[in-house]
């Protein structure tokens, strides 16, 4: 068999080694003893950790991991947390997310202080931004704590207008209505 | 078009091709966008693109299962891929190559990795002379790998079939509407497994084991420009 090596381009199929020698890591995976590549792209030799992996800079479907920054949308708000449907992973906007995309924001991790009444924090429809904290579990783990994660933009839950920041509060431009949130430091500027 | 009284002259088909000869193959990858990853075929004046979109959320939500992900295929000709315009929308044969086509690559994909989700294939068809079913798969398996979908090998596709009592490969029109025989295989190269086997016509035990022989050496020549074609687009994202 022709030994496979580090920067070796391979296509879904290629034979990598077998399992005596190495584990499959990132794009690889074991059939019959054998581990072949699952992705395009180059292979990578652990030779330490006995792991032989293919590195595919063509980047195939985003997958959430600890610390990634995710938008999305509100959709429940309970006592204890808030649920929230992931649109984008920042830094993979080119595509949608697979499953699972719904995540949950405990009341703990809204923020870096304490937190008593959720509905203060989130509203239903509320566009956040928030940090992956654990991605194995379903719904995945979220949250808003520090200045730059929180609510993005955030509608009056009275007209539905957009609220527009006034300190630390929010008020509605149409009805003068003011509420509270969990605002990310830039606020309705637009950024993802 | 009138039967010619001839279809192989000499050992040469109509178009000069010997009867093991493939038509000129052009395969690219990554050529849309828009889409999570694509491909582009020429296979003689069949001119063939595939989209993959995904894997992303199952709409509507009741199609979705609960462990795997379901790959759904659509082939379609554009009305102008014919030489009598081609009236838009799906027809019967248009849905029975779907389906083949989907059963065809199912088989590589790690489906139970992206549960209630689905990986969505376009087909198009924008010029068609005969085995755009296969050359469909052959651009589908490209767009999949392009859009890096898990997959455990490609799918490599040709049709081969009897003209005047002789075997040959990668029929054209002529000799598909008046040969005797058209069989197009899709197979997984490195298991040698079928995955698409269909026979319109008829062939003796000795002549499938032969046209199938060919059929399995154009698929090799076939998997590598479909190598090539990632190979290249894989070197143009590493630069940029
Ligand atoms: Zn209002």
């Amino acid at each position: 068999m022709v030994e496979v090596r580090t920067g070796d381009f391979v296509v879904p199929g290629d034979f990598l080694a077998t399992t005596e020698e190495f584990v499959p890591g990132e794009g690889a995976y074991e059939e019959g003893g054998k581990i072949y590549a699952s992705s395009t792209g180059v292979v990578l030799v652990d030779a330490r950790m006995k792991r032989i992996s293919v590195f595919s800079r063509v980047l195939g479907p985003p997958t959430l991991k600890r610390d990634d920054v995710v938008v999305g949308r509100v959709d429940e708000v309970r006592d204890q947390s808030a649920n929230v449907y992931i649109g984008v992973l920042r830094g993979r906007e080119d595509r949608e997310l697979p499953l699972p995309n719904l995540g949950m924001i405990h009341i703990s991790q809204t923020h870096t202080g304490y937190v008593k009444d959720l509905a203060k924090q989130f509203k239903p429809g509320d566009i956040v931004r928030a940090r992956v904290l654990n991605a194995r579990r379903e719904p995945v783990q979220l949250t808003t704590a520090g200045d730059e994660l929180g609510v993005i933009v955030a509608a009056c839950s009275r007209c539905r207008a957009l609220l527009e920041r006034e300190g630390t509060k929010l008020r509605c431009p149409n009805c003068g209505n003011v509420e509270f949130r969990k605002l990310a430091n830039d606020y309705r500027q637009g950024v993802l | 078009m009138e039967k010619p009284e001839k279809l192989i002259v000499d050992g040469k088909r109509l178009d000069g091709r010997a009867p093991d000869e493939l038509r000129p193959l052009k395969i690219e990858a990554g050529v849309l966008k828009r889409a999570d990853g694509s491909a582009y075929v020429e296979l003689g004046a069949n001119k063939v693109l595939a989209a993959v979109y995904g894997p992303r959320e199952m709409h509507p939500r009741h199609e979705q299962q609960p462990d795997i992900a379901v790959l759904r295929c659509r082939y379609a000709m554009a009305p102008f891929s014919v030489e009598e315009r081609k009236r838009p929308g799906p027809d019967r044969r248009s849905v029975e190559i779907s389906k083949v086509t989907r059963e065809a690559i199912e088989p590589v994909l790690f489906l139970e990795l992206y549960p209630r989700s689905v990986i969505d294939v376009f087909i198009e068809v924008l010029q068609a002379d005969a085995g755009t079913r296969t050359a469909g798969i052959n651009a589908a398996a490209v767009a999949l790998a392009d859009a890096g979908v898990p997959m455990r090998d490609l799918v490599s596709a040709v049709a081969v079939g009897k003209v005047d009592g002789t075997i040959v490969l990668d029929l054209t029109k002529e000799e598909d509407q008046w040969g005797t025989t058209d069989m197009p295989v899709a197979i997984v190269p490195r298991k040698k497994m079928i995955t698409l086997l269909q026979m319109d016509g008829h062939f003796t035990g000795a002549e499938f084991k032969q046209a199938l022989d060919l059929a399995f050496n154009a698929c090799e020549r076939i998997y590598e420009a479909q190598r090539q074609a990632l190979r290249e687009r894989y070197a143009i994202k590493q630069g940029g």
